[in-house]
């Protein structure tokens, strides 16, 4: 689906296609992430990796984008890089490398020690946040600062989602995008593209219980949530009324 | 070979078994042999394997322990009595753990006494010693679990998970090296549930351990088929099962039952009334007795009654006490303890006093609504009378008709002896994925060699070796790349060599600490919105059922339900007039399928009576006074109820019959669209299909997938044990045609795959599949000294699905999953059953439209369980209903 005229939400995936940056954007990979959880006693499956590579490969080829810029949080562990997620960072960049493609960081707040293979992996990583071409990137768990110079904002961080209940009563859960405005400029959140993450659901939630300070300051009511599922992507409407509809 | 033991010894016989101080205790303390003791003593002497039913009551733990204690003494006169265990006893109880301790230490030290004082000096010279007994459970200290190890007591007390950890402690293991006896006790609460299933496990490889067999004693309150059971004893051994004797003495007490309808008007009498009416009977019943014990369905319900009959009757904490499983250990004991006395008046409890723990002498029992099966009627009202020659007397309280009905016929089929049938859970993969890591442990396994002993156990004895073979994969950690099986795998295991072992330092700890069958129960908290006051808790499985905007009880007080997160739920006052959820939706247990069909044959004969009555006396109306026709009443007199309950049901299939001119029966599923009522934007189509909730679930899903796939809409599903409710939009009608294509497609379609695709993503799927996935160890509830709370388990367990489910669809943890939902949770054997014969025409169906629900559709439509105590704003809906029918039938 068509956000505006230079990007594009590719159908039913957690990905953006900008095209005057000729660039993929995603957000909150969180790799490493079932290696971690293995080690608390969770011996959940690696398929987060797999899938990932999977749903950029089929968008690499959709789009024959030259650039992936992560908008933070691309591993999970908040204070180290764990063995486990080193070798998924480095498969991650193989892969990247190996497409051709040129990498763009976003640090998030898991991030942390990412800097240390900036070198060996010959990444462009950018600290807080970074204005590329006409866009302000940055992850979310901080207010953005050079907004005057930028013409729109996109982050990640929240994992946004919606919570929608079927006739019978049934509660079913949809990432999505968010598009609304942040201090007078649009505002686009990307949903998170790790395989296990459910999301908040933003309509049910209430504002206080959300991540991201951006959020919390903006006017959420009036976002809209561009949900994604079942291959397509599709607008559902403003949160507000989205709201409004779970608590019917 | 299987075989019923038919006559009983003679009680010289019997007595002559046994050694003569042993004897002579018996005879000092007894003046005769009860039921089972008359074929147990020489059973069990002659070492065989024996199954004993009997009531509480009836001299059941003697009847299995003397022969083994004269035994026991026998070594110890000849001074051959070592520190070793020779008997292993297992409960699933701890209390009655500790209830057999106390009671037999007092036998084993009288008959000690009795050597000492007779041989004298003679005890001191040819060490000759007391049989010594000893409890191990999971409250048992470090420092008396270490005495046990140096001086093991001759006949142990244990529970299925303490001896499980018991096999895999390798200096323990020594002191079981001669054990000629096991015995285990409630094998009723053990041969249809996974706990039980992994206790035979447990016993097989303890046989495999010390290398030789061992006389097996089952114990039990009444179960049937009791082959099964005994099979579920003791196991088989290659192909042959063993060999059992099955002492069956379920029916030596007498029965005197009735059920009893408070007010002769159930639907017509306000709630106000009809709760006096009923407190007023209970309290006369309680006057009367000594001490009565009272069963409700549920823990709620219980606290109820409690609250009402002291409030009303000025009893107090010394006369009624509570006692279920929400209660402290603590205040449970005490209750216990004043029963034993006879201090207390009445005791009010849910599940808790239906197993064999030592509560004294209790001379009646009061079941407040249907307790849902024979069975568990037999066993509630068996713990009234205190010997075998005493009556065990109950009564059933009903409060609405449906309830009525299914409680008489419950009691008639108790008369008959007619008990619904257990089930022993099938081939469990969690549960062998467990005793494989066990097993792993003492010595490098031949596959095959592993695959047979687990073929001795019943459960698993049609185990497919794919199945067998999946698992050892799953556990070896095969489904994840080899650089991660060090995390992952718990076992090793060799396709080429066809063996398995142990792998890694810490996977015994994670064993120890992770055994056992028994999910960890999740209290969700209920907190306010907005303020975080906490209000209480309610159970997991019920808000699985919520959707916000539900209305729910919550200590006497509505709220409203907006949203969940984890294990919080969040809520507001509301200001409505009535629940949308009834309380008791997920703690009432499902209608057996036994007695279902037995309520079914019911409404056909009687229906049948009825129907011909109004054709030959031209019955237009439902008369006001109470009189029953002759051959009417002859059929209805037949059942243990009082006459303002039969009047009840007469004028229950009357309406029926006047308002619908059909009523549904074992024969015939009613399917009943109704034109208003309820939603007005819903119209309901009730299913009047008699089978219990554990089919019903499976059949409503069917028919709404069906209906939905038809009408391209959602459908809305309420289930309960008399049928379900499906809803439509109001636009929209079932036709004949449609019903009939519905029909064909179920009986010729892949019902189990169009189910599995339907539970898929459901909250019911979820939580299972975390009670499988810690089962089986994937998910730890204790890791590293960590204990992991259960809303974390439950949210690892969501993402663990998700991966599992894009490996394999056929992951062991997935599969195990699904028979369960399958298996325990619903019964899929006996929904294809009922289809097939819908399919052959042995069921018909039928449709019929009515504008308002006929009388046997109202309990359905205003909710489904009918739980006695609660039922307020259920009750004003169902009188205007029942208005609306009157109105009809006499204009």
């Amino acid at each position: 689906m068509k956000l505006n005229k230079d990007i594009e939400l590719l159908d039913g995936m957690p990905i953006a296609f900008i095209k005057s940056l000729d660039a993929l954007v995603i957000a909150d990979s969180h790799l490493g992430y079932e290696g971690v959880m293995a080690k608390q006693g969770m011996l959940i499956p690696k398929v987060n990796l797999k899938k990932l590579i999977a749903s950029l490969s089929d968008a690499i080829k959709m789009t024959k984008a030259s650039k992936i810029i992560v908008n933070g949080d691309i591993k999970n562990e908040f204070s180290k890089v764990d063995q486990e997620e080193f070798n998924e960072l480095y498969d991650f960049v193989k892969f990247v490398k190996e497409k051709g493609l040129e990498l763009i960081l976003i640090k998030g707040n898991h991030d942390n020690f990412v800097e240390r293979y900036k070198e060996p992996f010959k990444l462009q990583v950018y600290r807080q946040e970074a204005l590329l071409g006409k866009y302000l990137f940055f992850h979310g768990e901080e207010l953005p600062r050079e907004i005057a110079t930028a013409e729109m904002l996109i982050m990640g961080h929240e994992h946004p989602a919606i919570g929608v209940y079927n006739e019978a009563g049934r509660k079913i859960k949809l990432r999505c995008f968010l598009y609304g405005e942040y201090e007078g400029k649009p505002l686009l959140v990307v949903p998170a593209i790790n395989y296990f993450a459910g999301g908040t659901e933003i309509n049910i939630e209430p504002k206080d219980g959300l991540l991201s300070p951006v959020l919390k300051s903006s006017d959420l009511g009036k976002m809209h949530a561009i949900a994604l599922g079942y291959g397509s992507t599709v607008d559902f409407g403003t949160i507000a009324k989205l709201r409004e509809a779970a608590h019917r | 070979m299987i075989e019923y033991a038919t006559k009983p010894f003679s009680d010289d016989v019997s007595i002559g078994v046994l050694n003569k101080y042993v004897g002579g205790w018996f005879k000092k303390n007894f003046n005769e042999l009860t039921p089972p003791q008359q074929y147990a003593f020489k059973l069990i002497s002659d070492n065989r394997n024996v199954l004993i039913t009997a009531p509480t009551g009836s001299g059941k733990t003697i009847s299995a322990f003397l022969s083994i204690i004269s035994k026991l003494f026998d070594y110890s006169l000849q001074g051959e009595l070592e520190n070793k265990v020779y008997c292993i006893y297992i409960s699933p109880l701890r209390a009655l753990n500790n209830d057999i301790y106390r009671n037999l230490l007092q036998p084993l030290d009288a008959i000690y006494d009795m050597i000492r004082k007779d041989k004298g000096v003679e005890v001191i010279k040819k060490n000759i010693r007391n049989v010594t007994i000893g409890v191990r459970t999971g409250d048992t200290s470090q420092k008396e679990r270490h005495e046990q190890l140096v001086r093991p007591p001759n006949i142990l007390v244990t529970t299925p998970e303490s001896l499980a950890i018991m096999l895999n402690s390798q200096k323990f293991v020594e002191n079981l090296n001669d054990v000629k006896y096991v015995v285990i006790d409630e094998i009723h609460e053990l041969a249809n549930n996974k706990r039980g299933v992994h206790l035979s496990v447990s016993i097989e490889r303890l046989t495999d351990i010390i290398g030789k067999d061992f006389v097996r004693i089952g114990m039990g309150a009444t179960l049937y088929p009791l082959e099964e059971a005994a099979k579920f004893l003791v196991g088989y051994n290659g192909a042959e099962p063993r060999d059992c004797t099955i002492v069956d003495a379920s029916w030596s007490k007498q029965l005197d039952i009735k059920a009893l309808s408070p007010v002769k008007d159930m639907i017509n009498t306000d709630d106000e009334a009809i709760e006096r009416a009923m407190y007023k009977e209970l309290n006369s019943i309680i006057k009367k007795s000594k001490t009565t014990l009272v069963f409700t369905n549920t823990r709620s319900g219980t606290e109820r009654v409690v609250f009402n009959l002291k409030r009303r009757f000025k009893y107090d904490e010394e006369d009624i006490a509570a006692h279920h499983g929400s209660l402290s250990r603590e205040s449970r004991l005490e209750v216990e303890d004043m029963l034993k006395k006879g201090s207390l008046k009445c005791a009010v409890s849910s599940t808790s006093l239906e197993l064999g723990i030592d509560i004294g002498t209790i001379d009646n029992v009061i079941q407040l609504g249907s307790p849902k099966s024979v069975t568990r009627a037999v066993q509630r009202i068996g713990r009234s009378g205190h010997s075998f020659r005493s009556v065990a007397k109950g009564e059933v309280i009903v409060l609405n008709r449906d309830d009525l009905i299914e409680c008489s016929i419950m009691l008639d089929s108790m008369i008959k002896r007619v008990l619904d049938s257990f089930v022993v859970p099938k081939n469990p993969l969690d549960v062998l994925s467990q005793h494989i890591v066990g097993m792993s442990f003492t010595k490098k396994w031949d596959v095959d060699e592993a695959y047979a002993l687990i073929k001795n156990v019943y459960a698993y004895h049609e185990l497919d070796r794919a199945d067998f073979i999946s698992v050892l994969n799953y556990l070896a950690g095969n489904y994840v790349g080899l650089e991660s099986r060090h995390v992952y795998g718990k076992i090793w295991y060799d396709e080429k060599e066809n063996a398995f072992g142990k792998r890694g330092m810490y996977t015994k700890v994670i064993y120890m600490l992770n055994l056992g069958t028994i999910p960890d129960e999740v209290a969700v908290n209920v907190i306010m919105t907005g303020t975080n006051r906490w209000i209480g808790n309610i159970e997991e499985e019920f808000l699985t059922h919520m959707k916000p905007g539900d209305v729910f009880t919550l200590g006497g007080r509505l709220y409203k339900f907006e949203y969940a997160k984890g294990m919080k739920c969040y809520v507001t006052d509301a200001h409505a007039s009535s629940p949308t959820i009834p309380p008791w939706f997920s703690e009432q247990l499902p209608l057996s399928f036994e007695l279902a069909n037995a309520i079914g044959a019911f409404r056909r004969e009687f229906g049948l009576l009825v129907a011909s009555h109004i054709k030959k006396n031209k019955v237009k109306r439902i008369a006001k006074a109470g009189k029953i026709p002759k051959e009417l009443d002859e059929y209805l007199g037949k059942l243990p109820v009082d006459k303002k309950s039969r009047e009840a049901i007469l004028g229950y299939f009357l309406e029926q019959y006047l308002f619908a001119g059909v009523a549904p029966n074992d024969r015939l599923i009613l399917v009943e669209q109704i034109e208003s009522g309820g939603d007005p934007e819903l119209r309901s189509i009730v299913f009047h299909a008699l089978f219990g909730r554990r089919i019903n679930d499976a059949l409503s899903r069917l028919f709404a997938i069906e209906l939905g796939e038809m009408l391209d809409h959602d459908i809305g599903i309420m289930v309960n044990d008399n049928g379900f409710v499906l809803s439509i939009p109001k636009g929209e009608k079932l036709t004949n045609k449609m019903l009939g294509d519905i029909i064909d497609d179920l009986t010729s379609g892949d019902i189990t795959n169009m189910l599995r695709l339907n539970i898929r993503g459901t909250e019911l799927m979820k939580r299972r599949f975390r009670h499988v996935a810690a089962r089986s160890f994937m998910i730890l509830k204790n890791y590293k000294g960590w204990k992991i709370s259960v809303g974390r388990q439950q949210v690892n367990s969501q993402l663990l699905l998700k991966a599992a489910e894009s490996i394999d669809p056929n992951f062991s943890v997935i599969k195990e999953t699904y028979r369960e939902i399958f298996n325990d949770v619903m019964d899929m054997p006996r929904t294809k059953e009922v289809l097939s014969k819908i399919k052959s025409g042995e069921l018909i169906y039928q449709l019929i439209n009515t504008q308002v629900p006929s009388p046997f559709a109202q309990m359905m439509i205003t909710f489904g369980q009918a739980d006695a105590i609660m039922m307020k704003e259920r009750r004003k809906y169902l009188q205007y209903l029942h208005n609306l029918v009157l109105k009809k039938i006499n204009g």
